[in-house]
Parts: structure tokens; C-alpha cells; sequence
């Protein structure tokens, strides 16, 4: 079961983390609500909240506060029960979000020139392994369970190939698979020999070293994934919505492109389109998710 | 100079094990070290200097390590986090006991994996069982690269316990979905694959001494068997080239003459560029003249804890880099800019050295640690660097007047600048800084900026540097004592009692600003030219000296080129943004590699082929090197 959190809840949850900006002489004095993942140090993501809504009162016009929550059903959560107007999401807990409360996509992140990316399987150049197949009774890492381009995407290229039949028969194909606890663990077990191969992100293996880059190869690509995406509750404001994407669009501008860094450190942000998560939900139904 | 970005990655994440939570990030990014693993790598750094900095030591564990994204030092951290006592290590840090502060320090951590490992064990939920486990593996990246250079097998099997270990937490699913159930039987099954080597190498009761301090297994370390560690800066460290990256001016640029057409001169700029004429850390560690003098300038974040006392700086002469020359005292100095090299003698910041040979000399041998250069890389080193220019400024003329263009406040300012004042002995700031003499004298003075060394000493005298190109380099002075031109101004007023008002003052910065200024101070990267553009171009042109060393049969030189080049070819491609190209890249390193290995064989035939193919490879890819 989805822990249901109240109001109170989010508030204790949010001390440590409300970084509002009050703006008393602004005309709407309900602040716009931000939620955000941690996805790394929480300490360093209240300083970049802190930045960010202070600049986004001043684009938007009203206060704007941010807070962090626990993960992604705490921000669904924070949205439903009205505590958040906008969160920062990833682009399988927002069709999940999007059955749930009818979330809508505002946003979606840009890296290199692209609002998506692939999931790649990856080996060592030194394996012999040049094709799928050749993975079969070998062990494999994947990031998590339920990480796209970490597991989902590059185990749907073994289902592609006829190795795998379903998620639930992939333990038939390979040796062991070990969920390695994120990009980076399964792609050190790869390269440090602990296992054969690892799922991960197409950008993974920049996560090793200059060394380790080029003694790492990958074998399959997944089809694009929707890159991470700003979603909002359904029932907010049409204008102060439109308002927000108008002011995040202003994040691609060269004078403003310094404060993405505040954002995850995407590369710019694109309009979201709905129809992108097709094959997010396609999947999220091949894995039992949806 | 080539960037050496990703070479940094080896210093920062080459034990890295572990990043906090699963996967959400769509590019990836390296997790940053936990305050107490941090500290604890700072004290294995910091207590093999000689004299140890104490000081420092009591630093990194009270406050957040330089870059650090936590707000909190690792002590204070330790008591929001942890239940684990720090009082022996404050004790030890107190009585400044090296072997006490190891043990320690050491005994922390493990009992900081434990606690972790407790809570992932204990845990009711896998979210909460996740995110133990990922701080404990975060707290063993302390001892990670140690333990798998000391002791592999080991390593091995723990990184699988890891693997287990974290596998066997199951998943908190996404909105309820996907949930999977922690397996307790494995998760304790690992678990004691990793407790029963902390208890047998970083638990007991009396670890032996070190000579140096390491995290490598007390199993190992008691057998006395050499260990070759892997070379590594400690948390904090930061040896990227600055942002923006300075504009490189070149002489001979200017005046439309290639580097391949110099091949003196293009193998002085790979010496620039080459960790290889250093020895002891430095050289493992990738570290090169261009390292510090970003593109002939200076590199603002250069940072080495222990070696620096502020970003842009560095102490070349203490216990790190060479301790054959580790003068003892701690005296980082301002990274200096080498633009207009040749007009700048003497050199060093007190003008010690009259040759810019015998100051390069001095840099590699004693600073560095190096083999003693050949003159033929005194040669090239020296004929390239005399080629740095300063910056093109269009409001400066070449004999330093100011032109049209320059802005009113700094037209007061130049007068303020002429001005004789009785506080500087009648003379004027131009006195020394020669507006005609790219301004400078090429003398030292003693202004006051140094404390005396010993009471009665004369060690304060420093060289008088250039202003041109100084708007771009701030920290100023020797230690980067003041941060900004403005409160230089205000130094000399208020030490010489120069009675400046305060629209004088603003005059002079101004004139100041305007003299160090540029029209292009900063390399400007596009889609056309990028960073690894820019490298692949530096490096080929580095490699083109081998059509002139191979006819010479000069195996000494040709082995420092491709040692550096091959490397750094490797290294610098993930720096593509197309990085489908990596492979060809890779395979280009290896084909210069190819040249080294065969020279290293006396096979010169083989040699010229591979050069040969090397050329044709590198034409093929270098429409698609961006």
C-alpha cells in the first residue's frame, strides 16, 4: 500500500527542509508550493531550493516556497492533498502519479540537446560478450528495481532479442541479477569484474574513471526514455501554471542558464508532451506497475 | 593545454563504491563523500605531511571539507547522524598523536559502517534498510581502494557482499507499485562477510604504528609487505581547469604561423602539458605545468588540501610534492599568471631566478620531483612558453597609454597613478609598475606585504609583477592576500597613507581594471569549437612532432610523447559531446601507443607504420571529434 500522508505529516517532513521566500507586497499571498526528490545530498538541495524559489518569486510574482519530501509517493502525495502545486519527478512515478491524481506534465529536463535518453547493457571489452545471448548464465547488475533506464528498458532489450520472456523469467536467462543500488554500483560491479554485465544508463559509465571508460563497451540500447519531468497538480491554476513554465523556459536563456545547476543540473528544460510517456506506460504495464 | 578534466574523476571516484539512493538521475553523477568518510581520508593525507598541519587535521573533522555539499563538519554531522563516540579521536587530535588519531579515526569509520549496517538489518521497510546500506558502502568507499590494493581477493568477495547485501533489501516500489520484500537471510549472510573483516582489520584492539598512514587492511599492514597504493588526492582536492577556461595567446598564432610547422615548440607545449617530466605524486596524479597555468594563465581553483591554504594557490616547496624539498614551512603562494613570459624576468614570486631555464629546471627537479631534464626539454619547454603574449587589450597601448577607447574614471585614475607620494618615497605606483615596460621594472621591492621571517630578516622583497591582464586573476599579491584590484588600492592607501579620497581611489581601481583588461579573455566554446575539440587538436599537434623524432630515432623524447599523449587521448574523450565517437578515439590512443611500444622494441619500422596509421585515423575522425 502507498503510505497516505496528511498535511501534518508533510509540515514535520518539510521542517527541515521550507526554504520559503515571503513576499509580502505581492498581490497573491498563497505561495506556488515546489516539492522536490532528494536525489542526492539533502543538505545541498535545500541551498539550491533556497536560490531557485527566490528567483522564480521574482520571474512569477508570487512567493514561492520549496520543500523536500521523503520520495516520489510523498511528493504524489503533497500534490494530491493540495500541500504541493508543482514536483520534480521522474518519468515512471509520473504515469503512476498521472493514474493516481491525474498529474500533468508542465516540463520535461533536456540533456544534450534531447528530453530523453537511453538505457544501455554494458560489458567489459575485455568479456568477449558481443551480443546479448552471450550473457546467458552470466550474473548482471541492474540499478534498482524500479529504475527505467537502470533495469526496466535495458531488460526489455533481452524480451526484444527472445532471451527473456518476461520480467518475472529474466532469473531463467541469467546467472544472478543483482540490483546494485544505482547507476554507479552496477556499473563498478561490471568494470571491477563482480559481475558480467550491468544495466544502466546510456550516461553511466562516465561515472568510472578515464581508465575504466575505455575498458567498458555496451551491447544493447534501449528505445529513448522520457527524461525527468516537472508535473503539476490538475487542479492548479491554469494561469499561475502557464506563469511558472514561462519563467522555467526563461532557464535556457544564456543570462539565466546558471541557475539549472539549482535544478538537478539539467541542460535546459522543453515543454512537455503527454504523448512521450506512451511507452512509459507501456512498460510500467509490462512490469506490473500500472 | 589539454583539459584535464576527466583525469580528476581517477582522483575523486577511483574508490568510489557508492551513491545515495537508487538511480533517479538521468545523466549521471558522482555521489560526493559523507563528512566523516571525507575527514577521514583528510587525516590519512594530512598526517603523512611532515611537520603534520595539525591545525588542519582539527579542521577536517570541525568543518565542511572544501567543496563540500553538506553544510555540516564531519563532527557535527557525526552527532546528528550517529550514535558512535568521537571522543578518542577529539582526545588524539588534542594530544597531536599521530598513531592515536589513525586508530582512531580508523575505529570510526568501522563503527560507523556497523551502526549503518545495524539500522539496514534492523529495519522494518526497505526504503529505510536502502539507505543504511548505501551509507555504509558510502562510509567504505574510506577504505575501498586500500583494501583493493592490499588485499584483492578480499576486495572481491566484499564486493560481492556488497552486491548481496544491498540486493537482498528488496524495493520500496514507486507509489506502492513494484514493492519487493526485504530477504533478511541474505541481507544478515552478507552482512557478515562485511563485519567479520572490519572486526579482523579495523576493529582491533591494538593496531600496529605506520610509517604512513592508510586505510590498508591492519592483516596486511602487519605483515610489513610493501603496498602500492593508488595515487590519490584527498576529498576536497580540485585540480579541474578553471570555468571559463583562459584564452591561450600564442606569438607565432598571431602572426598565422601552424605549431606542426614548429616542432621545437609543439613538443615544449606537450611538455606543458605532461605529467611525465614529474615525479612522486605529482606525476601519478596527472599533474602538469598546464595543471596550474591554465592556458598560460592560472587556474582560480586549483586546490589541494594540506598544499593550499585557498583555491589558486599552492605551497610547491612543502611536504607533498617532493619531500626532498620540503622547505617546512607552510607558504602556498598565488598561482602566477605566465602570460608575456618573456617580457617578466626575473621569475618566481621573489625573482629568485634570473633564467627562465634554470626556473623551469627548478620546477620540474625540485618542485615536482622529477628526473633531470634533457636540454633538448629545457629547449622546448623555454620556446614555448616564450611565445605566452599577454592578452590583446584595445584600450592599452602597446606602451601602456591608455587609447581613446578607455573609460573617463580610468583616465582620473592614470593620474592618480603617476602621482608621486611621500608614503612610497616620493615614488608613483608607476614607478615600479612601468606603463611603457608592459608594467612592470623587472626588479623587486619590499613593500610590506610579507611578514619578516625572523626578526632583522630581508625576505620581504618580492617581484614587481606586470598589471596587464590582471582584471582575470584575482586573488592579488604573493598569497593572494586581497581578493579584488579595488582592495588592492585600498591596501596601498592605507599602509603607505596615501590620503586618497574616495573618488580617487574608484579612479585608480578603474584605471586599474582598464589596464588589466582584454577584449577576449576567456576561450569561447561552441558547437564548432568544444573542449575535446580543442584537445584532440592540441594532442594531434603534440604528436606531430614525431615526424620529426622518428627520422632522429630519438627513443627517449618519443616515449615522453607518446606515454602523454596516448593517456591523455583516452582521457579527454569522455569529455565528447558526441560520444558515439569514443570508441575511434580509443582506438587512436592505442594506435599512438602502438608507436611507443614498438620504439620501446627497437622496431622502428613498426613505429613509422603505426605513426603512419595514427595520421590517416586521426584525419578520418577529426570532422567528428566534438
Amino acid at each position: 500500500m502507498m503510505p497516505r500522508l496528511n498535511r501534518r505529516h508533510l509540515l514535520i517532513l518539510a521542517a527541515a527542509g521550507l526554504v520559503s521566500q515571503p513576499m509580502p507586497a505581492l498581490a497573491q499571498s498563497d505561495p506556488l508550493r515546489l516539492a522536490f526528490i532528494p536525489q542526492e545530498n539533502p543538505d545541498k538541495l535545500l541551498g539550491d531550493i533556497k536560490a531557485i524559489t527566490a528567483w522564480l518569486s521574482s520571474e512569477i510574482g508570487v512567493p514561492v516556497e520549496g520543500f523536500v519530501t521523503i520520495d516520489h509517493a510523498a511528493a504524489v502525495e503533497a500534490l494530491r492533498n493540495g500541500d504541493a502545486d508543482i514536483s520534480f519527478m521522474g518519468a515512471l512515478p509520473f504515469v503512476l502519479a498521472e493514474r493516481e491524481i491525474g498529474a500533468i506534465p508542465l516540463l520535461s529536463e533536456v540533456y544534450r540537446d534531447t528530453p530523453s535518453y537511453t538505457g544501455r547493457v554494458f560489458v567489459r571489452r575485455d568479456s568477449g560478450f558481443k551480443m546479448l545471448a552471450d550473457l546467458e548464465g552470466r550474473d548482471i547488475a541492474f540499478a534498482d528495481p524500479i529504475s527505467e533506464s537502470g533495469y526496466m528498458y535495458p531488460l526489455a532489450e533481452f524480451e526484444r532479442a527472445g532471451l527473456v520472456s518476461s520480467p518475472d523469467a529474466a532469473e531463467d536467462f541469467f546467472g544472478r541479477i543483482f540490483f546494485a543500488g544505482g547507476y554507479q554500483q552496477a556499473m563498478q560491479a561490471m568494470a571491477e569484474g563482480l559481475v558480467d554485465a550491468a544495466g544502466a544508463s546510456q550516461y553511466a559509465d562516465l561515472l568510472l574513471t578515464p581508465e575504466q571508460q575505455s575498458q567498458v563497451t555496451w551491447i544493447a540500447e534501449s528505445d529513448a526514455i522520457p527524461s525527468h519531468v516537472v508535473i503539476a497538480r490538475p487542479e492548479l491554476d491554469a494561469e499561475l501554471r502557464e506563469n511558472f513554465v514561462a519563467a522555467m523556459m526563461k532557464l535556457n536563456m544564456p543570462e539565466h542558464r546558471d541557475k539549472l545547476r539549482y535544478l538537478y543540473g539539467p541542460d535546459g528544460y522543453v515543454e512537455a508532451d503527454p504523448s512521450v510517456f506512451d511507452g512509459v506506460r507501456t512498460m510500467a504495464q509490462r512490469f506490473g506497475l500500472l | 593545454m589539454i583539459q584535464h578534466v576527466l583525469r580528476v574523476i581517477l582522483f575523486v571516484i577511483v574508490t568510489s563504491l557508492a551513491v545515495t539512493g537508487p538511480s533517479f538521475a538521468t545523466p549521471a553523477k558522482e555521489a560526493p563523500w559523507l563528512p566523516e568518510a571525507a575527514a577521514y581520508r583528510l587525516t590519512l593525507f594530512l598526517g603523512n605531511l611532515a611537520p603534520v598541519p595539525w591545525y588542519k587535521v582539527e579542521q577536517a573533522w570541525s568543518e565542511p571539507y572544501h567543496g563540500s555539499e553538506y553544510r555540516l563538519g564531519a563532527l557535527a554531522w557525526l552527532d546528528r547522524e550517529s550514535a558512535v563516540d568521537v571522543g578518542d579521536l577529539t582526545d588524539a587530535i588534542g594530544w597531536q598523536d599521530r598513531h592515536a588519531v589513525h586508530v582512531a579515526a580508523t575505529r570510526l569509520i568501522a563503527l560507523r559502517i556497523e551502526e549503518e549496517l545495524d539500522a539496514a538489518t534492523a529495519a522494518d521497510n526497505p526504503a529505510v534498510s536502502q539507505r543504511a546500506v548505501a551509507t555504509a558502502k558510502e562510509l567504505y568507499r574510506a577504505f575501498a581502494d586500500h583494501i583493493k590494493a592490499a588485499d584483492p581477493d578480499a576486495a572481491r568477495t566484499l564486493g560481492r557482499a556488497w552486491l548481496e547485501l544491498n540486493n537482498a533489501t528488496g524495493s520500496a516500489g514507486v507509489l506502492g507499485a513494484g514493492a519487493k520484500e526485504q530477504d533478511s537471510d541474505a541481507m544478515t549472510t552478507a552482512r557478515a562477510v562485511i563485519s567479520a573483516y572490519l572486526a579482523e582489520n579495523y576493529l582491533v584492539a591494538d593496531p600496529a604504528p605506520r610509517q604512513t598512514l592508510t586505510a590498508v587492511p591492519e592483516a596486511i599492514a602487519r605483515t610489513g609487505q610493501p603496498v602500492e597504493l593508488p595515487a590519490a588526492l584527498p576529498p576536497g582536492s580540485d585540480i579541474f581547469d578553471q570555468d571559463p577556461l583562459p584564452l591561450l595567446v600564442l606569438n607565432f598564432e598571431e602572426q598565422g604561423i601552424d605549431e606542426t610547422d614548429l616542432p621545437l615548440i609543439a613538443y615544449g607545449d606537450m611538455l606543458f602539458d605532461s605529467a611525465e617530466i614529474f615525479g612522486g605524486p605529482a606525476r601519478d596524479l596527472g599533474i602538469a605545468c598546464s595543471t596550474c597555468h591554465n592556458r598560460s594563465d592560472i587556474n582560480q581553483r586549483f586546490f589541494i588540501p594540506g598544499a593550499s591554504h585557498q583555491p589558486g594557490a599552492v605551497d610547491v616547496d612543502g611536504a607533498f610534492f617532493n619531500p626532498m624539498f620540503n622547505d617546512r614551512r607552510d607558504d602556498p603562494i598565488d598561482i602566477p599568471s605566465l602570460r608575456g613570459l618573456r617580457f617578466t624576468g626575473p621569475y618566481g614570486r621573489d625573482g629568485r631566478f634570473a633564467s627562465l631555464r634554470d626556473f623551469s629546471r627548478n620546477v620540474i627537479v625540485n618542485e615536482f620531483a622529477g628526473e633531470e631534464p634533457t636540454p633538448f626539454m629545457l629547449d622546448a619547454l623555454v620556446a614555448y612558453m616564450t611565445e605566452f603574449d599577454f592578452l590583446p587589450n584595445s584600450l592599452v597601448t602597446g606602451d601602456g597609454q591608455l587609447t581613446e577607447a578607455a573609460p573617463d574614471a580610468a583616465r582620473r585614475g592614470e593620474e592618480v597613478f603617476n602621482r608621486p607620494f611621500v608614503g612610497m618615497g616620493n615614488q608613483s605606483c608607476a614607478s615600479c609598475h612601468t606603463p611603457s615596460g608592459n608594467f612592470l621594472d623587472r626588479k623587486s621591492h619590499d613593500i610590506g606585504s610579507v611578514a619578516a621571517a625572523y626578526e632583522g630578516s630581508h625576505a620581504g622583497a618580492l617581484d614587481t609583477p606586470t598589471l596587464l591582464g590582471t582584471l582575470y586573476t584575482a586573488p592579488y599579491f604573493h598569497d593572494g592576500a586581497l581578493p579584488t584590484l579595488a582592495s588592492v588600492v585600498n591596501w596601498f592607501d592605507e599602509t603607505k597613507n596615501l590620503g586618497l579620497t574616495d573618488a580617487e581611489r574608484s579612479d585608480l581601481t578603474a584605471y586599474l581594471e582598464t589596464v588589466g583588461a582584454a577584449d577576449e579573455p576567456y576561450e569561447a566554446f561552441d558547437t564548432a569549437n568544444t573542449p575535446f575539440r580543442l584537445a584532440f587538436a592540441e594532442l594531434t599537434t603534440f604528436a606531430s612532432t614525431l615526424d620529426t623524432l622518428l627520422p632522429k630515432r630519438d627513443a627517449q623524447h618519443i616515449l615522453v610523447l607518446t606515454d602523454t599523449v596516448a593517456a591523455d587521448l583516452a582521457a579527454d574523450a569522455g569529455t565528447m559531446a558526441n560520444l558515439s565517437s569514443r570508441p575511434e578515439v580509443y582506438a587512436l590512443a592505442e594506435r599512438l601507443a602502438e608507436v611507443g611500444a614498438a620504439v620501446r622494441a627497437e622496431n622502428w619500422a613498426a613505429a613509422e607504420t603505426s605513426w603512419s596509421l595514427f595520421k590517416t585515423d586521426a584525419a578520418a575522425i577529426e570532422e567528428k571529434a566534438f
